[in-house]
């Protein structure tokens, strides 16, 4: 018998995984990116807290999206890839 | 079986309905109900029905696969679908995948959205949609499978699996099928399609992100404005995604209830206007922090009162079921829109 | 990235559909809903996953 798969599709990805580029955590620009959820950003305000012991935080900046139940929107990931070589991203309730 | 989840057509052993169900559920392609044997034959009878219309399908997220008919078809013939409703099932597949409606976001959500499935036009009545008493209920085929079919869509195409990628906290029993038709013959305003731009003959799927149906009982009130109180302050609840997701929702009116506020001279649009002036939330019924997190998100409230949607636009009002006194209100994810699609 | 352990599926799921690979930070749920003290051991576990990560 043959059936159909329901699951079949063509991947709109590429083909190729997509490699990272190298960061410096010490000395490079991050963005902490938050999901908008509630206590995402305080949970990112920690780690940069933290961070301040053993570098410095003025090139590390808050973004986020303009809503948790939305995707972020494309200028801010396009600001992202401008001026950030590392992100750090909050994902979760 | 080697590689099954990369091959269109599956060769299987010859098995018995209760055999493959059990494959089903091992692979994972299972809502939980018993489902058809999709076999070649079943499946390229739907695929006729849809041969009119050539236009690709996008990638569907989150899994981000541009999906062929034939497992589109696939999921129909699982879900017990006729072959006829596969049009209304696909319109309402290119329905999601509209961008605003943000499927993603839908379907990776903690909360208990489901795809609401609204079927306009002529096509209620030869596909024996039921429009009327029960209707987001059970006993009909074609309500029942073709909400179903697009569930079962989102769970083998989009990549929807409880647990995974649908992360829904408790989930909702309208994620097994939500379909129904508009009661067009008995309501007393302009029918929804047709609001929306569409001609009165054209047959149109609307969907949206919803909740489940929450009740609007009002046996006692005489007047339309006893109704409309009933209604607001029943919506204005400090729990709904829309208080902060600032999103549309739907309000269902039920015959009865349409016929006394048309009689009392109220439009879609006075009672839109209503509604979105008679449910706002109070402070004094929502916490200081969940406040704080409105207020972070963007909506800020007017004096002490917060509004449960963007607009007055954003209360969508149509009328189906049966007779009684029962409405329905139908909160939507938030984060996301009402979209509608003619059939092809 | 910084996920729950509940979250963690989700994450791995929706990398493999774009084809990447994340650097991934996994933390004890929930995020919201903690108060500020219960907060703090969430800090402390992404900070301490983060040095680990990149070797700061």
């Amino acid at each position: 018998m043959r059936i159909y798969n329901p699951t079949f599709g063509l991947s709109a990805a590429g083909g190729e995984k997509i490699a990272l580029k190298p960061v410096n955590w010490m000395t490079d620009a991050i963005a902490l990116v938050s999901n908008s959820k509630p206590n995402a950003r305080e949970l990112l305000d920690g780690i940069r807290t933290k961070l301040g012991a053993v570098r410095a935080v003025t090139n590390i900046d808050f973004l986020a999206k303009n809503s948790a139940s939305q995707p972020a929107p494309k200028d801010l990931l396009e600001k992202v890839a401008a001026n950030y070589r590392g992100a750090l991203l909050a994902i979760a309730d | 079986m080697k590689d099954i989840a990369d091959q269109e057509v599956i060769d299987i052993d010859d098995m018995d309905v209760e055999a493959f169900n059990d494959l089903a559920t091992q692979q994972g392609w299972s809502d939980g109900l018993p489902l058809y044997v999709p076999t070649e034959d079943k499946v390229a009878k739907f695929v006729e029905m849809v041969r009119g219309d050539n236009r690709p399908y996008p990638p569907v997220p989150p899994r981000q696969v541009v999906p062929t008919i034939q497992a589109l078809a696939a999921n129909a013939v699982m879900a017990g679908c006729k072959p006829e409703y596969f049009p209304v099932v696909t319109a309402a597949l290119r329905g999601v995948l509209d961008p605003e409606y943000n499927l993603h976001g839908t379907l990776a959500t903690t909360h208990p959205c489901a795809p609401m499935v609204m079927v306009s036009g002529p096509i209620r009545k030869e596909l024996n949609i039921n429009c009327g008493s029960n209707c987001f209920g059970q006993g009909w085929q074609a309500n029942a499978t073709i909400g179903r079919a697009l569930g079962l869509m989102l769970l083998n195409v989009a990549g929807a699996k409880p647990g995974e990628m649908d992360r829904s906290t408790q989930g909702n029993p309208a994620k097994f099928t939500f379909c129904f038709g508009e009661n067009e013959e008995e309501n007393p305003w302009t029918p929804y399609h047709v609001r929306r731009g569409f001609a009165p003959t054209d047959n149109v799927v609307t969907v949206m992100s919803g909740e489940a149906p929450h009740n609007l009982n009002d046996h006692g009130s005489t007047t339309g404005d006893g109704l409309l109180t009933t209604f607001a302050n029943s919506m204005a609840t400090p729990g709904a995604n829309t208080i902060y997701g600032k999103g549309p929702c739907f309000v269902i009116i039920g015959p009865e209830h349409a016929a006394t506020l048309a009689r009392d001279g109220y439009t879609i649009e006075s009672i839109q206007e209503e509604l979105y002036k008679r449910s706002r939330v109070h402070a004094s019924r929502i916490s200081q922090e969940n406040q704080d997190t409105y207020i972070s998100t963007g909506h800020k409230p007017e004096g002490d009162w917060f509004t449960i949607v963007p607009t007055p636009q954003d209360i969508h009002v149509t009328v189906a079921g049966g007779p009684g006194k029962h409405s329905a209100f139908i909160p939507s994810f938030g984060g996301t829109t009402v979209a509608c699609v003619r059939i092809a | 990235m910084i996920a729950t352990e509940t979250f963690k599926p989700l994450v791995l799921a929706q990398a493999k559909a774009r084809k990447v690979e994340p650097r991934l930070i996994v933390v004890k749920h929930p995020i919201g809903g903690l108060n500020a003290e219960e907060l703090r051991e969430r800090i402390e576990a992404a900070t301490k996953g983060l040095t680990e990560a990149t070797g700061t």
